[in-house]
């Protein structure tokens, strides 16, 4: 098949690549523009490891055409911290303990910022279900429930340095 | 513990950050300029004599640089204990998943449109998958060579037995005379996969000069290398093997895992090669954990004494050994159970059937062991009419007791696990209908094996460690072992940075496996900062002009004990400096390794596994709920006590314990890794059902310390044992629920209501 150009709109930065109409999100994202925060693993959207947000939406990177999100806004991993500040998030996960071998955690902290962003105080019900496509074999859960309740309290609203 | 300024609270691991920011690299996100993508063709059958192989197809694929069969590889037999695995299948496959072919090719896409058009034609032989039959006499073999493989330590084995081990003490029919009761039963534990969330990954290089580059998610970098180097007849020092970030591993990425195949295709092709391996080759083709059948008999007086045990546990090792023979002496550790009982006759087996190779998977042995061990202690209980925590209580290791074999056990906080789990539990409260409680106990050991460090003091006053092993999720190596440098050299955590996990550029270690790595590690970065200090000291003397015996290291300088006077100080930063314009860096060294304990051979046949080291403690108790129209069971609340010896870094402590009693639910529950005739019928995630986030209870953590006498700070393993006791607590409580004792794995609830629904017919029938 034939390589087609799509512009696509990652992290507030339009990139223009040129791709086969069959390839995934997740192939582009990390192969042609080099965005290996998200993550592989099954490819068949069962371990969420590929989460992004598209349009503010926790999709599976894996099972979404490239060339179907054109222009859309897209959100992964390395969009979250701004201006040399962690998102509260990714505070909240190292604070509270939330990250281990860390393979599922960029997937995790976009399905969470997904439900936080339209719901800012969800119930612990609601994080279980916002999450629920994200397998995490490290941690059990508990402390990434804690962590993203930390945030939806606003403890994680001030700063949050880099380094 | 009095005076810690670091170890003991709960500090932010090193690696978290890059981990939040998706900047950390894991092996499966490696690539190199001019990479190829390596595949695996894989045996479509799991026993079959190769009658020929054609790549012509394959190999006129455009993009397609390598199709590498058996004649093209090392004729070499690997393995464990045991060689007798090939790099590719030769004459013979012995499971479905095995290797046959290797492909490279510019794209992933060209590598299996080459894939599939290998053509190989099969004469199929009979399949072997239950360990039961392939132990009878005249069943085919698994391996016709069997007598003439190369081996690597003392081994009971014939035909498709791999490995047979004993621990025998006392008089056991003397025993089971004396008596009041003797309680028969027989379980089976099913097959399960780690599920790390990073599939297998590595990128090989051949370098200019011949030698062989390979970057790795490996848990044990040194063992890739030496494995590396046996396979290709190379001195191990042309082989460097770099470690990535572990997306986890769990004991299924100690094994090579496709190391072997990248580094073949890379010298066929001269160019960098990468593998990755897809779900269905994890769940058809890896290490997982092996199934077993246990048959045990304990004899019990009426007082609740327990006099004797007989017990003997088959394991489903697969087409290679691997580390079976091993596991079949390790699983005798574990049907001893944590228990004083005089007389025991306790026999592990492993046996080669036509299945994948099983492997390593957290607390290798003990989840299925402890299942059939501590449902069984519920039997007897159950037949002496006392209670389960009573009976427990009358038969634990207390301090000072003797182990089977002798040595003297020091540390045993058992009891106090055991008391807070069923405090916390609720333990003898009334329940409604069909909700029961259920406790089980286990112990683990701390692995041995070697580790060494160099510690660097740099130029500004901070501190590098250079380490082999790796940190592969726990952060047993970015918290842990950081804070015992702090604490050790009076320094921040952030002044500490790793170098890990390079076979190259770091000293040996024993790698991250058997919870280890903080025992070992810790304790070989004590002595490296205790070279460093008696550097600092002497150097600081000089120039402070003090005895260096009236010198103490203190936030980050050495100063004259007892006074405040900065004058008096010499700041790390200004000793790292005058140690090099002196042409003396200040870099101290360290090593461990923990020692045996005294124990008598004589109780051991064949056994590669004769102690504990420095054990862990541990009582589990839940609270489940049964749907008598479904079977389903609901796991309410969970309590883990588990003795940990010192909590280094206690958050992380009980994070590694939330998610072992997770893993353990999913062994219990959910997980299993189906096959019939030797395939796998589920090897998808859609269908190998790990815990999600909806799955889990609450879960209480109780840590207990009774301190490890060679633990640093007296710390104890803690990252393994959180799931071995799960399937039996949970297995328990269904019991006292419902009245029905499952005695398979996973409990599903097909099995509860079967057991519910024949117990109904039983009653009806009276």
């Amino acid at each position: 098949m034939s390589r087609i150009p799509i512009g696509l709109d990652v992290n507030g930065v339009g990139r223009e690549v040129l791709v086969d109409p069959s390839r995934t999100l997740l192939d582009v994202l990390r192969w042609d523009l080099g965005l290996t925060g998200t993550k592989e693993n099954c490819l068949e959207a069962e371990c969420g490891v590929c989460t992004v947000l598209v349009d503010g939406r926790a999709v599976n990177s894996c099972i979404v055409l490239a060339a179907s999100v054109a222009g859309r806004p897209i959100v992964t991993i390395e969009g979250l911290a701004r201006d040399d500040r962690l998102h509260p998030l990714q505070q909240a996960f190292i604070k509270h303990g939330a990250v281990q071998c860390g393979y599922c955690i960029p997937g995790m902290i976009l399905a969470a910022k997904a439900l936080l962003d339209r719901t800012p105080s969800p119930t612990v019900d609601a994080i279980k279900d916002a999450l629920a496509g994200n397998l995490c074999r490290c941690t059990g859960y508990h402390k990434i429930v804690q962590a993203v309740q930390a945030v939806a309290r606003g403890e994680f609203d001030g700063e949050g340095g880099l380094s | 513990m009095n005076g810690l300024r670091v170890v003991g609270k709960s500090v932010p691991r090193s690696d978290a950050l890059p981990k939040v920011t998706g900047q950390a690299i894991y092996g499966a996100d490696l690539s190199a300029p001019g990479m190829l993508h390596g595949k695996v063709y894989r045996s479509p059958h799991p026993h079959a004599r190769i009658l020929s192989i054609d790549t012509s197809r394959a190999r006129a694929v455009p993009g397609v640089g390598a199709v590498l069969v058996a004649s093209d590889v090392p004729a070499i037999r690997n393995g464990v204990y045991i060689d007798d695995e090939p790099i590719l299948a030769r004459d013979k496959v012995r499971y479905v998943g095995e290797p046959v072919a290797l492909i490279a090719a510019t794209t992933p896409d060209a590598a299996d449109e080459a894939l599939h058009l290998i053509s190989v034609e099969w004469a199929l032989l009979p399949v072997l998958d239950d360990p039961e039959a392939a132990l009878r006499p005249g069943a085919v073999l698994i391996h016709e060579d069997w007598e003439h493989l190369t081996t690597h330590a003392e081994l009971t084995r014939r035909e498709n037995l791999c490995g047979y081990s004993r621990l025998a003490t006392g008089d056991v029919d003397e025993a089971f005379r004396a008596a009041d009761v003797v309680v028969r039963d027989r379980f089976r534990g099913h097959m399960v996969h780690q599920g790390y969330m990073e599939p297998r990954a590595a990128l090989a290089r051949i370098e200019p000069n011949g030698s062989i580059t390979v970057w790795s998610s490996t848990q044990w970098p040194f063992d890739i290398r030496d494995q590396l180097a046996k396979l290709f007849s190379r001195p191990k020092e042309q082989v460097r093997v770099i470690t990535t970030c572990v997306g986890g591993g769990f004991g299924g990425k100690i094994p090579l895992g496709v190391e072997h195949f990248a580094t073949l295709l890379a010298g066929a092709t001269g160019r960098p090669v990468k593998m990755i391996t897809s779900t269905a080759e994890e769940l058809t083709a890896s290490y997982p954990r092996q199934g077993i059948t246990v048959e045990i008999a304990s004899g019990v007086r009426k007082d609740g004494t327990l006099v004797g045990r007989r017990a003997r546990a088959v394991l489903d090792t697969g087409a290679y050994a691997g580390y079976g023979p091993y596991f079949a002496s390790n699983v005798t550790n574990q049907l001893a159970g944590p228990y004083r009982i005089p007389a025991l006759w306790l026999e592990g087996v492993a046996v080669y059937t036509n299945k994948t190779n099983c492997g390593a998977y957290r607390a290798p042995t003990a989840p299925k062991a402890v299942f059939a061990l501590e449902s069984h202690m519920d039997r007897v209980a159950q037949a002496i009419d006392m209670d389960p925590v009573e009976f427990r209580r009358r038969n634990i290791y207390q301090e000072g007791d003797v182990a089977p074999s002798g040595w003297k056990l020091e540390g045993v906080g058992l009891g106090e696990t055991l008391e807070k789990a069923a405090r916390a539990i609720g333990w003898g409260e009334p329940l409604p209908p069909w909700r029961g409680k259920g406790v089980a106990c286990a112990w683990w050991a701390t692995g041995g094996g070697s580790s060494s460090v160099v510690l660097t003091l740099n130029r500004n006053g901070t501190l590098s460690l250079a380490s082999g092993n790796v940190e592969m999720g726990t952060g047993a190596l970015t918290a842990g072992v950081v804070q015992i440098l702090a604490e050790e050299m009076a320094v921040e955590p952030e002044d500490v940075s790793l170098i890990t996990g390079d076979t190259d550029a770091t000293p040996y270690d024993f790698g991250a496996q058997a919870s280890r790595t903080v025992f070992s590690v810790g304790n070989a970065v004590i002595r490296a900062a205790e070279d460093l200090r008696r550097q600092l000291l002497a150097l600081a003397g000089e120039l402070l002009d003090v005895k260096p015996g009236r010198l103490e290291v203190s936030s980050g300088a050495v100063r004259v004990r007892g006074e405040a006077a900065a004058a008096r100080a010499a700041s790390y930063a200004a000793l790292a400096e005058a140690g090099l314009s002196r042409g003396t860096p200040l870099i101290g060294r360290g090593s461990y390794i923990a020692p045996a304990p005294d124990y008598d051979p004589s109780v051991f046949t064949t056994h590669l596994k004769p102690y504990l080291a420095s054990p862990s403690f541990h009582t589990h108790a839940c609270e489940v709920e049964v749907d008598p129209e479904t079977g389903e069971v609901r796991v309410l609340r969970y309590v883990v006590a588990q003795d940990v010896g010192f909590a280094i870094t206690p958050q992380y402590v009980e994070g590694q314990i939330e998610g072992g009693v997770v893993q353990g639910l999913g062994f219990a529950l959910s997980e299993e890794i189906v096959m019939r005739g030797g395939h796998v019928l589920n090897p998808n995630l859609t269908d190998y059902k790990m815990p999600t986030i909806l799955d889990v209870p609450p879960i209480t953590t109780i840590l207990v310390e009774h301190p490890a006498p060679l633990g640093p700070y007296g710390a104890k393993n803690v990252a393994e044992p959180p799931c071995i006791p799960v399937a039996a607590a949970v297995a328990n409580a269904v019991y006292h629920a419902a009245g029905v004792r499952v005695t398979e794995t996973p409990i599903t609830a097909e099995r509860v209501l079967r057991a519910i629904r024949a117990r109904a017919t039983s009653a009806l029938e009276r």
